[in-house]
């Protein structure tokens, strides 16, 4: 069995697994919680992808999901489409404005092109904060185009409230898990296969990857399309879920819990994000108990999940299961041969 | 000062006295003749901002809402069952997180009602977990997208009250105060040039953009339409153009007291001829705090906030007692009223129903409908089409039946704003800032 099957049967089990979910939890708070797991698991997987295999350090990445969420919005509110015709059109947009920004970024590398992607949503979100003319009126209400400081609300979801009436979140929960498995399916393939290795190959050692006929500019623009459309999807179900999109999303606050998913799951690794995002939204979870705790209790996980472990949760879990091995291993050489 | 209703106040307030507290009486009335008193608790949950930019109101609500229940359970809570509030914090944020607060504390902690003041959201963001839930939901978000919404499926929004009025009173209703001063000879404004410095936000915008379509009926030219990025703490390109062509009149619709605080430290180092209005904001003592000695003179206004009669002070001075001399009344005094026209509701429904208990928690809303409740902060009472409460002048004559729109001006920065209208709530009248040209 290849690498690539192995992590798609693994990837296979994850979707299985909380597809049944719903059997066991039925609470509609728990159900919505998932899902902002899968939306955020998905944000956090590309952007590993994108940073992590790549190697390129964007802060971009919450725009293309701010992208994903306002293309559904505006599409639904000025347009009169449904979400389903909406969020692959939202998608396609997200990927367009990363083929712009990603090419805005070829002569640069590193720590400038986490600078300059910084600064265009930086630039977006103030552009977007301070409008204030009316395009519109909704519900006699002053809408802007692109819904000002408190964004878009209120347009249409998936349509399940009067299919399953009480359940709709249940609708909700296998549509945004669609958009997960496919996530997984797409970041997996790309990881482990060929288009992962010349990523990996880019990030490493550029000069030896361009003689082996690997062309950096392509391959980088490419990673910020296929990164930002899927993100792009995360931001539009988000939308569609929660009914809007608002400058919130893509603001500092935001990028830095997203950023901490990745970097607490491990970057560079292909399951590290999912398990980050679990782990972080755990720990936001059971610190909504403790009030004012809240922010610090996160803090404090960042700062020991860095000191610690600073390759993330799939390094450490990889250098225990080496280690267990490994013993093992010796202990099976150190046992004297059996009689037989 | 006084504006077209003409009330004797003396009289008035001694009514108004004992509405106050036969609604506390009637409350332990109810319980005393409740029957089955298992003493479950009732939890009232609180999705408020109590960090991020507009935190200063968030724990304020969030005090409101104890020191109601407190009040509540010494008097044998609803019928015999204690309130427990419940507070989860919205960080500031927009409807996303608005939303998953108000889920949770619907379903983690069996929440039969969600009060709370207002969030950083749309506006709407509370009313379909409520309705989905079937509860109680109310909120002083003060927006007129409330009232098109629940009008638009009374069915769906039966739950769910905006129980103070929409911000379209705002705009008009400065221009009428202005006008009255000026009829009153109590304010000539040094020109007809008045400014107007914006936030982003829709209840902002709102307002701005009533203030600027209206100016022109009231003899106004709009000079400056400024919209300034939130947070804002560096004034100064504001104030050079405000400097450059000076207006009669200031009017800032962006409401972050600590905001409007740095505004007022900014614009005292070289004030024009203006006479300053801030919305909302400078009614909290975090805004005198910052701004000190140069909060003196400033105008504010709000369609809830603590009155300076006899329950409004009783309440007040109680507040300071429990939560610091620097607490704000004005903003506790939202949820501590809803929290007490709910309890007066539920009881006289025969309890509150819990999440997905819809039949019950209809009835425990009829009883909103219906109910006239004189708070600290004026009258609630509901408008059956809209939800939301009557305004006061604006909507009715009668101050008895409906949420005063109050004017106040700072002359003391260690005391709140002196109520100086609309009758016959005023304490004092107005006084020219010291910054202008008399």
């Amino acid at each position: 069995m290849t690498g690539l099957q192995r992590h798609l049967g693994f990837g296979l089990l994850v979707v299985v697994g909380f597809a049944a979910l719903p059997l066991v939890i039925t609470e509609r708070y728990m159900l919505g919680e998932i899902i902002v797991f899968f939306i955020w698991a998905m944000v956090a997987m590309n952007w590993n992808v994108l940073m992590g295999h790549a190697g390129v350090f964007s802060l971009a990445q919450l725009l293309f999901f701010a992208c994903g969420a306002y293309g559904v919005a505006m599409s639904v509110t000025f347009l009169e489409l449904s979400v389903w015709q909406a969020i692959p059109l939202a998608a396609t947009f997200s990927a367009g404005a990363a083929l712009l920004v990603g090419m805005a970024c070829l002569r640069l590398t590193g720590a400038y092109v986490a600078l300059l992607t910084y600064a265009i949503a930086a630039t977006v979100h103030i552009l977007i904060i301070t409008e204030t003319e009316c395009f519109t009126l909704i519900r006699n209400n002053c809408q802007q185009l692109f819904g000002g400081s408190t964004g878009f609300s209120r347009f249409d979801d998936f349509g399940f409230r009067p299919l399953l009436r009480g359940n709709w979140v249940l609708g909700h929960y296998y549509v945004v898990l669609a958009a997960f498995a496919l996530t997984i399916v797409a970041v997996v393939v790309i990881i482990h296969g060929r288009l992962g290795l010349a990523f990996r190959a880019i990030r490493d050692n550029v000069g030896y990857a361009s003689s082996r006929g690997i062309d950096r500019k392509t391959y980088q623009v490419a990673a910020f399309a296929i990164t930002a459309f899927l993100t792009g999807l995360a931001g539009g179900v988000y939308a569609a879920h929660f009914r809007f999109a608002g400058p919130s999303l893509f603001e500092f606050s935001t990028l830095m819990f997203v950023l901490a998913m990745v970097v607490v799951g491990g970057l560079g690794s292909t399951w590290g994000p999912l398990v980050g995002t679990g782990v972080i939204l755990i720990v936001v979870e059971v610190s909504k108990e403790m009030g004012d705790a809240r922010n610090l209790i996160l803090g404090l996980a960042l700062i020991l999940f860095v000191m610690f472990l600073p390759k993330g949760l799939a390094d450490g879990a990889d250098r225990l299961m080496r280690k267990m091995t490994g013993r093992a291993r010796r202990g099976t050489e150190e046992k004297p041969p059996q009689e037989t | 000062m006084s504006q077209n209703v003409k009330t004797s106040r003396r009289g008035f307030l001694r009514g108004t006295g004992g509405v106050a507290a036969g609604s506390a009486a009637m409350l332990a009335g109810l319980n005393s003749a409740a029957q089955a008193q298992s003493g479950e608790p009732i939890v009232i949950g609180c999705p408020a901002p109590m960090t991020g930019a507009v935190a200063a109101d968030g724990l304020e609500f969030r005090n409101g809402l104890q020191m109601a229940a407190d009040e509540i359970n010494a008097v044998g809570g609803i019928l015999g069952h204690p309130v427990q509030p419940v507070f989860v914090d919205t960080e500031s944020r927009g409807d996303d997180i608005v939303i998953q607060a108000s889920q949770r504390l619907i379903d983690r902690d069996n929440a039969s009602a969600l009060i709370t003041g207002y969030n950083l959201e749309t506006g709407t963001a509370m009313h379909d977990v409520v309705a989905d839930a079937g509860i109680i939901g109310m909120h002083a978000m003060t927006v007129a997208v409330h009232d098109e919404l629940v009008m638009s499926d009374p069915d769906r929004y039966w739950g769910i009250f905006q129980y103070d009025p929409p911000e379209t009173m705002y705009g008009t209703g400065l221009l009428q105060f202005l006008k009255q001063l000026e009829d009153d000879g109590q304010f000539t404004p040094p020109n007809r040039k008045l400014a107007i410095v914006t936030g982003p936000g829709t209840y902002s915008v709102n307002i701005a953009n009533a203030l600027r379509d209206d100016a022109a009926d009231f003899g106004y030219e709009v000079s400056l339409y400024e919209t300034v990025v939130v947070p804002v703490t560096d004034w100064g390109p504001t104030l050079a153009k405000l400097r450059s062509d000076p207006p009669g009149v200031i009017a800032v619709t962006h409401f972050y007291a600590s905001d409007q605080a740095q505004l007022m430290n900014q614009f005292m180092n070289n004030p024009t001829n203006s006479l300053m209005y801030l919305q909302y904001g400078a009614s909290l003592g975090a805004f005198r705090d910052i701004a000190g000695d140069n909060s003196v003179g400033v105008l504010y206004s709000t369609v809830i906030g603590a009155l300076q009669d006899e329950i409004g002070t009783a309440f007040a001075d109680a507040y300071r007692e429990r939560f610091g001399a620097t607490a704000s009344p004005n903003s506790g005094g939202q949820t501590y009223t809803a929290m007490h026209a709910y309890a007066i509701a539920a009881a006289l429904a025969g309890g509150p129903g819990e999440p997905y208990e819809e039949d019950q928690n209809r009835l425990v809303a009829d009883r909103l409908k219906q109910l006239i409740y004189r708070s600290p902060v004026g009258t609630m009472r509901i408008k059956p089409d809209t939800q939301s409460a009557f305004a006061y002048p604006t909507e009715t004559n009668d101050p008895s039946l409906g949420m005063p729109h109050i004017f106040s001006q700072i002359k003391d920065k260690d005391r709140d704003g002196v109520l100086i209208a609309p009758a016959p709530y005023d304490v004092g009248s107005f006084e020219m800032p010291p910054w202008m040209e008399s």
